[in-house]
């Protein structure tokens, strides 16, 4: 389970705050105010490994076991998530982020929120890879339904029972400017028939995604798993969710979290996205909350904290 | 449990009561099923949006969701999750065979296969993968994988290591995750899932447990990480195939036999290689049925196994046979096995499938020969465990002869359909045990008989009905009051009944209205589930033919038969009675206008060619030319019917279950027991007709419900069909076919008439109280009709009765006892006989096996203990009279009617009932005599030889009791007053006129009944009895050796029924025919010249006995070259350690090819060893071979084993 909680103070003392709310439409810009301090990393690397602790339990799982048959004793390797690639580290880093942010901040309605376990599906090529059991970059094949939302998080009640979802896109880019913030918002160009249209992007992600976000059904498996008593409610409503015809609407919020270097000579407090009304693009009508998270050199910050994982040993995380 | 944990529940119960109710299908489920069921018919299909395509899919994950939540809640083996994964598997399923486009949004075939698995419905799994157009390589994989096909999954997982070589290295393949591709994780995760599942499909197949372990462990690993980083559907996908492997390991096949096997490493050793050869079969992973029956025979010896046809309850009985006679293969004297079949065709298919699996461990055999026992049954004298097949009739036949050797060797008794023992309490019934034609009292008294003398041996009684049958079958079978039947209501396909409408004015519709016994009911609805059927109209047929309501519905059933065919559809046509009359009107429709260009073109494939030819052939030997089998035969279609030739209809069965004939016209004893590949049976009659000629009055009887059931049950075996459901359809006209005026009303009469038999039989089959027959059982009935009998003619009852019981002689009833009279008097008179017959043999074979004669009480106690053994005893309300009756006939059988302990043993021997017995008995001198006198027979002529039978039936001909009978039908009553003819034709005899076409069935009925059954009886009895008689000892093994000694008989007697059964005047033409040495009479008649000429050689001037002598018939088979059979197996090649330090000694591994080596990998994809390429080391894909590293002394070898 992800049992840390935010870094709250040193996240204040990092980030400047643009925070504003119209209806339910919430706006959050963040700008990064100063260089990151020891304090900061410190608190940051032991919540990120506590994000990143399941996941690393279990993919420690599947390397511990050697299938070798002259291998009797299965040796275990420390390896997640340090064994990924850059790129994927900049993926985890944002959703990582948007856990961090979501917990740290006031949102639109004002909901207490809780990313009990992180779920990390950045992994776009797996179906590519299981069904055609090849590494051939050349070959595309149609993704399998929607790889869901990069971020998933919940709202409980009083009883423990699972008032509200927030799910949404959360995107690193080392280098946000209109272009590359147009391109996450409405898709990338591209031709169909004699036509140049856009493909794809948050907002169309968003409009069109289940009231239930994908992934509903394996955070619920995973607090099986972890905490099967003290998320007993959270379970049995997320059950009435995801298997009645007519459950009782569970309301969703959807957030968009953009982080991401800025120019230096970028005037401050001036997000890409409009603050004042909800964007006209986004007609999915839950409540949205944009988040913009500026840094000045976001790539040190991020080799930074996953260069550190676990260097302190296996049990940082719980600390 | 946990909180919440009961509304939990609430939730998954209120959606399982929604959209998996086993007994109806939601509206918008069945207007899916239609849709995928007019996908799969060609014909247009329903209207259906997108929207409800997604609404069935995610349906079906909420389904797939509920059943993991009653699996957490109530259970692995949870009922409620079992229907939830099952209709998961079906929505999806219907989605995928309608070619639904969300196949592309979701791997909804595997999906569904996966489901199903999880839904204990593994063969709806693999059909439905069959049917799947599935391309690429990873759900290949998977689709192998969830067929439980674990040689193909070794297939797709070699092609994988083959394409990605460095990954074999082992250290190379543990540097994966150091790779800065992007997305390494991704990849890693595909190639340790084809590790996993390499390994799992390995492990499985081999029963290596330690690895399998492993192996899952690391599925369950990939899962739980699946969970956490990948999409939704891959993690199910991931899920589903973690929870089927866990399913194949409590499934293996292993799992049983390693625990029979626990003290014999010899016979663990041995029952590995068949364990590996049902893996390659496929049928490695247990059905749920068979793991109940087998859980059951490892912990008690004895009990009923009731469960669905096509439930695999035959390997439950090869595992009886497992456990009782090859495991005591060296117990002395060896063990003997009987399996009791209700047919000679189910004989053949139960010996073949075992001969197949033990034929070097076992005797088995299935003793087809005319006599008792023939030239083959070595058995004998083996000292081998042996397993008997017979019929009731054979079998008792065998303990008649041999009932103190059987007795010393029995230890097991399989009684397949053993739900055949309860007789229909109808006029019928009552009358067959007048004739002594009763099947059901036959099996009662034969087994009730056989358990006294032999009452600690095993008993696995197989029945597929379930209801009022199951528990008696299994009190009976267990002897104890409070044994009940193992049933499960596993069915391995989807079973669907209905009408098949015909008209004039289209072509036709099909109506579906049950599914699995259920009705296909649209909640909410009434309307029927219809799928309209666009075949090119049947032409208009002419007067002669429309004018018949049941012609015009015969020929539209063949019409739409031959329509629906097509490439791969297998079609029977089930006809109630007169097949003559159907086939003939098949060739008079083949002859009309358009009807020639419907064309069959024989299989391309050699052997099957031959297959089809040779059948031609042997059609053509026993049919004729002109015959109606011949002309359809040539067109593709295949016939069968009780009175066919043996030897013909074990070839037709041949050509049916090689798939061969797309169409099939058969009577229903086609289908008793026999699995047959058909996709849709089309019934043409529900009802049989027969005429009483004591009453002058046509009877009609319907089908029953269980005979329906039976024969439904063989449409859509799973793996046999393409079909994921098997039809049976029932065709009945919609309007009259004829166009005269004067003839319609009284078609209208008889469509209304079809049309509420049809409607009868629905409501029977969903009625469960109709499904579940009363239960009858045949002792008490014929006690109960001869009580009804003596009460009408006599006015006794109750005390009266039972004292008139007890002195009461068959001829002192009527004169006209065992002369097959109908009177009153004449039926009750040999209904005694009959029961007489089953008191006096219980009683011979105590005393043969006590070698003593019981007296007095001692008589009464033995038969109380007998009725306590009987089916009767525990079926039937317990009514005191019964069991007094039975007891007190039984004591004046011995001591008032038969009290000549001699005579009871000829009696006895005999086989008929003593009284016919005794009237038997004056002719037996005279048909001895006939035989003794043929010691010539070898030498003499075709003229010579025909008059030997003649004077044989001459002695028969006209006693009505034991000797030739026939319906009285001027037809048949013409045969018999010319039986001579019909004898010489059916003797071969060169010149005869046969019958015409349509004649033919009758004569075949004729020969059957009257020259194979009743002069092969007789002649039977006096050789059985000539041989008791001349041997000294009671264990005398009989041999060839002594045969002619003992019995003082030439060797024509030794031939005679065999001659009989063949329909041939020769010996060697019968050897040469039974041998499989010729296919027809003629060629067998030419082999004839190569023996004569091997005789002459070898022995020179020889007399008549010995052109016919078996033994010499042997010696020259043996004699004979044999075909080269020498298989590539056990070929070995010297092997280089290349990733392994050899420490495990023996490693299964797998060839890639690469270059001029061969790569040996372990099926988790590392590479062991190498060798030189070699040619015959590979296998083929038609041949799976397995490959064993081993490492001695530093030396390493591959070893091939090719898996037969």
């Amino acid at each position: 389970m992800h049992t840390c909680p935010p870094p709250i103070e040193e996240l204040s003392k990092w980030l400047r705050e643009y925070p504003s709310t119209k209806g339910n439409y919430g706006h959050l810009l963040l700008e990064q105010r100063c260089d990151c301090k020891q304090e900061l990393l410190d608190e940051l690397r032991q919540y990120f490994e506590s994000a990143h602790l399941d996941a690393r339990e279990y993919f420690h799982a599947v390397i511990g076991i050697d299938l070798h048959p002259d291998v009797d004793d299965d040796a275990n390797h420390a390896l997640y998530p340090k064994c990924l690639p850059e790129s994927a580290r900049r993926g985890l880093f944002g959703e990582v982020m948007a856990g961090l942010i979501t917990e740290s901040y006031t949102f639109v309605g004002q909901h207490k929120w809780l990313v009990p376990v992180f779920l990390f599906r950045y992994h776009a090529d797996a179906e590519k890879y299981l069904f055609d059991l090849a590494r051939n970059e050349k070959r595309t094949r149609a993704v399998f339904g929607r790889l869901g939302s990069d971020f998933i998080g919940i709202s409980l009640g009083r009883d423990g029972s699972v008032v509200r979802f927030i799910a949404g896109e959360a995107k690193w880019r080392s280098n946000l400017k209109d272009s590359v913030i147009e391109e996450l918002l409405l898709g990338k160009w591209t031709t169909k028939g004699e036509k140049r249209v856009r493909l794809g992007g948050i907002w169309h992600n968003l409009n069109t995604d289940t009231q239930i976000p994908h992934g509903v059904r394996q955070l619920q498996r995973l607090l099986q798993e972890c905490d099967p008593n003290g998320y007993s409610a959270a379970i049995l409503s997320m059950d009435k969710a995801l298997l009645l015809r007519d459950p009782v609407p569970i309301p969703r919020t959807d957030l968009v979290l953009i982080v991401g270097n800025v120019d230096s000579k970028r005037e401050k407090g001036l997000p890409f996205i409009t603050w004042e009304n909800a964007p006209n693009e986004y007609v999915a009508g839950n409540d949205l909350q944009v988040v913009e998270v500026f840094l000045s050199e976001g790539e040190r910050l991020i080799d930074s904290i996953y260069d550190n994982l676990w260097t302190e040993g296996d049990n940082n995380a719980s600390a | 449990m946990l909180p919440h944990d009961d509304e939990r529940l609430e939730v998954a119960n209120t959606i399982r009561q929604l959209i998996a109710s086993e007994e109806n299908l939601t509206p918008v489920q069945a207007r899916s099923f239609v849709r995928c069921l007019q996908n799969s018919w060609n014909v247009p299909m329903i209207k259906w949006g997108e929207d409800e395509s997604f609404g069935q899919l995610n349906d079906a994950r909420r389904l797939i969701h509920a059943a993991e939540i009653y699996r957490q809640l109530e259970g692995y083996s949870s009922p409620n999750a079992l229907l939830c994964y099952r209709r998961a598997g079906e929505l999806l399923e219907w989605l995928m065979r309608a070619k639904d486009q969300i196949s592309t949004i979701a791997p909804i075939a595997l999906f569904a296969a996966g489901a199903y698995q999880l839904g204990g419905l593994p063969a709806m799994a693999s059909s439905l993968l069959v049917q799947a157009e599935v391309r690429e390589s990873g759900a290949q994989l998977y689709s192998s994988f969830l067929k439980a096909d674990f040689d193909g999954v070794i297939k797709n997982v070699a092609m994988f290591w083959s394409e990605n070589q460095e990954l074999t290295n082992y250290s190379q393949g543990k540097r994966l995750l150091d790779n800065e591709n992007d997305d390494n994780i991704s990849w890693y995760f595909t190639v340790e899932l084809v590790r996993s599942l390499g390994l799992i499909a390995d492990s499985l197949r081999h029963g290596d447990d330690q690895r399998l372990e492993k192996a899952l462990d690391k599925l369950y690993a990939l899962d739980k990480l699946a969970v956490r980083v990948f999409s939704d559907d891959v993690s199910l996908l991931i899920t589903l195939l973690c929870n089927v492997a866990i399913e194949y390991n409590e499934s293996s096949i292993y799992k049983p036999i390693k625990q029979i096997t626990q003290s014999s490493e010899r016979h663990q050793k041995r029952l590995f290689t068949f364990a590996r050869r049902q893996f390659k079969r496929r049928r490695g992973i247990l059905w749920s049925s068979q793991r109940q029956g087998l859980n059951r025979l490892l912990n008690s010896s004895s009990f009923a196994l009731c469960t669905p046809t096509g439930s695999g309850k035959t390997l439950v009985a090869t595992f009886a046979i497992i456990k009782e006679l090859l495991l005591k293969d060296e117990v002395v004297p060896a063990p003997l096995g009987l399996y009791l079949v209700p047919s000679r065709a189910l004989a053949t298919e139960v010996e073949d499938k075992l001969t197949n699996e033990f034929g070097k461990d076992l005797v088995i055999t299935g003793l087809y020969g005319g006599t008792d026992w023939g030239i083959t049954d070595y058995w004998l004298a083996a000292d081998q465990p042996t397993v008997l097949i017979a019929t009731v009739e054979k079998a008792d036949a065998l303990m008649r002869f041999l009932c103190p050797f059987l007795v010393a060797r029995l230890r097991l008794l399989i009684l397949d359909e053993a739900h055949l023992v309860v007789p229909e309490d109808n006029e019928n019934s009552r009358r067959s045990f007048a004739d002594h034609t009763n099947r059901s009292i036959k099996l009662e008294a034969f087994v009730s008989r056989l358990l006294m003398l032999s009452p600690s041996i095993s008993r696995i009684a197989l029945t597929a009905v379930a209801g009022g049958a199951s528990l008696p079958v299994a009190k009976w079978t267990e002897g104890r009051q409070d044994a009940e039947a193992i049933g499960t209501n596993y069915r391995s396909t989807r079973q669907l009944v209905g009408k098949l409408e015909v008209s004039t004015d289209s072509s036709g519709r099909m109506l579906l209205e049950l599914m699995n016994g259920q009705p296909l009911y649209v909640r909410g609805r009434n309307e029927p589930v219809y799928i309209p059927l666009r075949l090119p109209r049947m032409p208009n047929l002419p007067a002669t033919m429309r004018n018949s309501i049941y012609r015009f519905t015969e020929l539209s059933v063949l019409w739409t038969a031959l329509h629906l065919v097509g490439e791969k559809r297998r079609i029977l046509i089930s006809i109630a009675q007169e097949p003559e009359q159907t086939m003939g009107w098949y060739k008079d429709a083949f002859e009309l206008n358009g009807w020639e260009n419907i064309n069959f073109k024989p299989p391309k494939d050699e052997v099957l060619l031959a297959k089809y030819i040779e059948t031609l052939e042997a059609c053509k030997d026993y049919c004729g030319i002109n015959s109606y089998e011949y002309f359809l035969l040539k067109r593709g279609i295949a016939s069968n019917h009780g009175q066919m030739p043996q030897r013909l209809r074990r070839l037709m069965i041949n050509l049916i279950d090689l798939r061969i004939c797309p169409i099939t016209v058969a009577t229903a004893t086609l289908t008793e027991g026999v699995n047959l590949p058909f996709d849709i049976i089309f019934l043409t009659s529900l009802t049989r007709r027969s005429y009483d000629f004591s009453i002058n009055k046509q009877i009609i009887t319907p089908l029953s419900v269980s005979e329906f059931n039976n024969l439904a049950g063989r449409a859509g075996r799973p793996g046999t069909t393409n079909g994921m459901e098997g039809m049976t359809l029932i065709a009945v006209p919609q309007k009259p076919s004829t166009t005269a005026p004067a003839q319609i009303p009284n078609q209208v009469k008889q469509i209304v008439n079809l049309n509420r038999v049809y409607d009868t039989l629905i409501n029977n089959l969903q009625n469960p109280k109709m499904v579940r027959e009363e239960t009858n059982s045949p002792l008490a009935l014929l006690l109960d009709t001869i009580a009804k009998l003596v009460e009408k003619l006599y006015g006794k009852t109750s005390g009266e009765f039972l004292e008139w019981l007890d002195t009461i002689a068959p001829d002192e009833i009527s004169q006209e006892a065992g002369t097959g009279m109908s009177s009153p008097e004449a039926r009750l008179a040999d209904c005694i006989d009959e029961l007489d017959g089953i008191l006096i043999s219980a009683l011979e074979e105590i005393r043969q096996v006590e070698s003593r004669d019981l007296r007095g009480s001692e008589i009464e106690a033995f038969l109380a203990k007998l009725w306590k053994k009987t089916f009767s005893s525990v079926a039937s309300i317990q009514e005191i009279w019964l069991e007094k009756a039975f007891i007190r006939r039984g004591r004046a059988a011995i001591e008032v009617v038969y009290p000549d302990a001699d005579e009871r043993r000829r009696l006895y021997q005999y086989g008929f009932p003593p009284y016919l017995g005794r009237r038997f008995e004056q002719v037996v001198p005279r048909i001895r005599k006939v035989i003794e006198n043929a010691s010539n027979y070898g030498t003499m002529s075709e003229n010579e030889r025909i008059v030997v039978f003649d004077s044989l039936g001459d002695i028969i001909s006209n006693d009505r009791g034991f000797g030739f009978r026939a319906p009285r039908t001027v037809t048949d009553q013409i045969l018999l007053k010319n039986w001579k003819n019909v004898l010489s034709w059916w003797m071969n005899v060169e010149n005869v006129k046969g019958p015409e076409p349509q004649e033919l069935r009758a004569w075949q009925r004729f020969v059957v009944d009257n020259f194979e059954f009743r002069l092969g009886i007789t002649i039977g009895a006096v050789v059985a009895y000539s041989w008791s008689s001349g041997s000294s000892a009671p264990l005398q093994i009989p041999s060839l050796n002594l045969w002619r000694e003992i019995t003082g008989l030439p060797w024509f007697g030794f031939w005679v029924r065999e001659l009989l059964r063949w329909g041939t005047l020769e010996p060697f033409v019968a050897f040469a025919l039974s041998q499989g040495l010729s296919h027809t009479r003629s060629e067998a008649l030419e082999l004839r010249s190569e023996y004569e000429t091997w005789l002459k050689n070898l022995y020179g001037g020889l007399d008549a006995e010995s052109f016919i002598n078996p033994q010499l018939f042997l010696e020259w088979r043996r004699s004979r070259p044999k075909r080269d059979s020498s298989r590539v197996d056990n070929i070995s090649v010297k092997a280089k350690l290349t990733g392994t330090n050899g420490r495990r000694v023996r490693y299964n591994v797998i060839p890639i090819e690469v270059e001029n080596t061969i790569q040996w990998i372990d099926a988790s994809g590392y590479e062991l060893a190498r060798s030189q390429a070699q040619i015959d080391m590979m296998g083929t894909s038609d041949v799976p071979s397995d490959y064993v590293l081993q490492v001695k002394n530093g030396k390493a070898t591959v070893r091939k084993y090719i898996v037969y």
